[in-house]
């Protein structure tokens, strides 16, 4: 009787300590709860549910802004909409547009190549070279080779105002980024696209007149 | 005037010569797979749908060869000429027109077309390495706890033989055996029991009672199996494309399904050599996860348009602070120039976050007392010149070195209570 007992204690013991597993699924308790989550609507705590019962009472809650918002410090707004499928009137129409902004200093241009290399580097990648860690050559899981943006031709000639079309509106394969960058940071990025850009046709024509000197 | 003749003939027969060797090897050198990376491969994939039709089999829907280097080099002519297949596919792809290729030479298109048609999809390889090591992870408290126990039944043994072989030998010398006391009212037994209970239940109630309220490794099962090692470990995206927020604000802020959209209209498969498991083993189909992000966006990979509403994803939020603590990401990035890894651990190798911090408030004075403050140097360049106000401070105290962020106001009360 006795002997059954403590084997039974045993097993018990034992699969008490198997059974914890350490994968914490729930958050546990907290003193009070009132307290530890927020009774007030913080940002991304609003279902669409309780977005529905706001709003009947008059609540209007993390809503998408009035058409037309500016936000404070922003620059004018892009004229042109986006073309429909099919329709390139004003992608084409987007290369009269100039870049608003100043020339980059020594301040901006760090902060242009920042957001550079955040939000454009993972496909155009670091060198501009269109082969970011998502394409590298093929291997990576993008189906499409990104725009290559020093050393083609197309890329070089483009107007800034077309490569702002493009990275406001996306073009091919590429999304919208006006979520991501806002219009002043947009042109931003192309300033130090175009510098880039600009560097890598003096240092060509550099490496020639070496070679050439060679000769 | 014949000396000058012959050189010049010379001179034209060797550059004759070097551009027909210069013109042979640039034949030989076409690579297809050069070639298609450089001109097509922006729009085009062998095997996927991307701007632009899957090329693979392209000489097969047009077995006109001569028609299909016409439409490669200028399909708006052939366009214009209403040959029906090339019409229907214009109008299939939302009207997006092929760039023009006259520059490309009927060899070099032939060497295209032979790469995209013996192209072979990259194979996974099911290395499953990632796999043994996780699961290799052994915990020896199981180990300990069973040696424990078994030695404490051999220690229980032993006393109860100790005790009869006492009783034996008192039986044969004659003296008489005292009353027995069962174990449950042996003073010393009941002593032992009574402080270890107290020792052991204390431990876990203090224990419980500080971890009210934590949630340390919390790791709930989101709606989206999202992993964070193939993303920002794997892929190398920057913490910040995904959770700009961080930088400009206190929330790090999720991203919106648009931003998922950026890469995700392209890939549509996870084509990952590493395979997926969850934290408990189960192992996760990864394509199937991104079918999942596109029925919450209402995106039809097929066609490549939004064809249903969208409704937004209900993640599950894991860091929590409460209402009293005031937490800004942008101070801690920006100013602090602290990593996300200090914080949210090895984020870039968790398939499945789990809160890697405490977040208790000992947690973050702990690190404001001991982290100390980056100075500008004497040039003025390195270092945080957010503190440069601060470096008056600094010369005050002419100790110098040990100026902690809570010697700059890092731990008064109203830094996070307010």
């Amino acid at each position: 009787m006795k002997k059954i007992f403590i084997i039974s204690l045993l097993a018990v013991a034992v699969t008490v300590v198997i059974s914890c597993s350490d994968i914490k699924r729930k958050p546990g308790r907290v003193y009070m709860p009132d307290m530890a989550y927020s009774r007030a609507y913080e940002t991304y705590s609003v279902t669409e549910q309780d977005r529905e019962e706001l709003e009947k009472k008059g609540i209007h809650y993390s809503n998408i802004p009035v058409p037309g918002t500016i936000k404070r410090g922003e620059l004018f707004p892009f004229a042109l909409a986006k073309d429909k499928d099919g329709d390139s009137t004003n992608y084409v129409a987007s290369k009269q547009i100039h870049n608003p902004l100043p020339a980059l200093d020594s301040v901006h241009a760090v902060e242009a190549e920042r957001l550079f290399l955040v939000n454009c580097g993972i496909c155009h990648g670091s060198k501009l070279d269109g082969n970011g860690p998502l394409y590298k050559g093929g291997e990576g899981p993008f189906p499409a080779k990104p725009a290559q943006l020093v050393g083609d031709a197309k890329y070089e000639s483009m107007p800034e105002g077309q490569m702002f079309y493009s990275i406001t509106y996306g073009k091919n394969k590429m999304g919208s980024y006006a979520s991501q960058l806002d219009s002043r940071q947009r042109w931003m990025v192309i300033q130090y696209i175009k510098s880039k850009q600009s560097a890598g046709k003096a240092s060509a024509a550099g490496s020639d007149s070496t070679a050439t000197a060679k000769k | 005037m014949h000396y000058l003749r012959l050189i010049a003939r010379n001179l034209f027969l060797s550059i004759l010569l070097l551009t027909v060797i210069s013109a042979g090897n640039s034949l030989m050198a076409q690579d297809g797979k050069a070639l298609f990376q450089s001109n097509c491969a922006s729009c085009h994939n062998p095997i996927k749908v991307v701007t632009g039709p899957a090329l693979k089999g392209v000489t097969d829907r047009v077995p006109d060869s001569k028609l299909l280097h016409a439409w490669i080099k200028n399909n708006a002519a052939v366009l214009a000429t209403g040959n029906k297949y090339f019409t229907d596919l214009y109008n299939q792809y939302n009207k997006t027109s092929m760039n023009l290729f006259p520059n490309l030479s009927d060899a070099e298109i032939d060497a295209i077309l032979k790469y995209v048609n013996s192209y072979q999809a990259p194979t996974a390889e099911n290395g499953g390495g990632g796999a043994t090591a996780t699961q290799t992870e052994s915990d020896n408290s199981l180990l300990y706890g069973i040696l424990t126990i078994i030695l404490a039944v051999i220690m229980l043994t032993l006393l109860q033989v100790n005790s009869n072989l006492r009783k034996l030998s008192d039986d044969k010398e004659g003296i008489p055996a005292a009353e027995p006391i069962p174990f449950y009212r042996n003073k010393s037994y009941i002593t032992l029991v009574i402080l270890l209970l107290f020792v052991v239940g204390g431990y876990y109630l203090v224990q419980g009672a500080i971890g009210l309220g934590r949630t340390k490794n919390y790791q709930p099962e989101q709606p989206i199996f999202y992993s964070h090692k193939v993303h920002a470990g794997i892929n190398q995206i920057s913490c910040l494309y995904c959770h700009g927020g961080a930088w400009e604000s206190k929330h790090a802020a999720v991203p919106s399904l648009n931003v998922c959209m950026n890469c995700h209209a392209a890939i549509n498969e996870y084509s990952g050599k590493e395979k997926l498991y969850r934290e408990d083993g189960e192992e996760v189909d990864g394509t199937q996860e991104i079918q999942k992000l596109y029925s919450y966006t209402g995106y039809d990979p097929k066609s490549g348009k939004y064809t249903q509403p969208g409704k937004p994803i209900q993640w599950i939020k894991i860091h929590n602070l409460p209402d009293h603590v005031f937490f800004s990401h942008a101070q801690h990035i920006r100013a602090g120039k602290v990593q996300c890894q200090t914080c949210h651990g090895p984020i870039q190798e968790m398939n499945e976050v789990k809160q890697f911090a405490e977040l208790s408030m000992g947690w973050c004075i702990n690190c404001h007392r001991t982290t100390k403050v980056d100075f500008p140097d004497s040039t003025g360049n390195n270092g945080n010149k957010f503190y440069s106000i601060y470096e008056k401070f600094h010369k005050d105290i002419k100790a110098g070195d040990s100026i902690t962020v809570e010697k700059i106001g890092g731990t008064e009360c109203q830094k996070c209570h307010y």
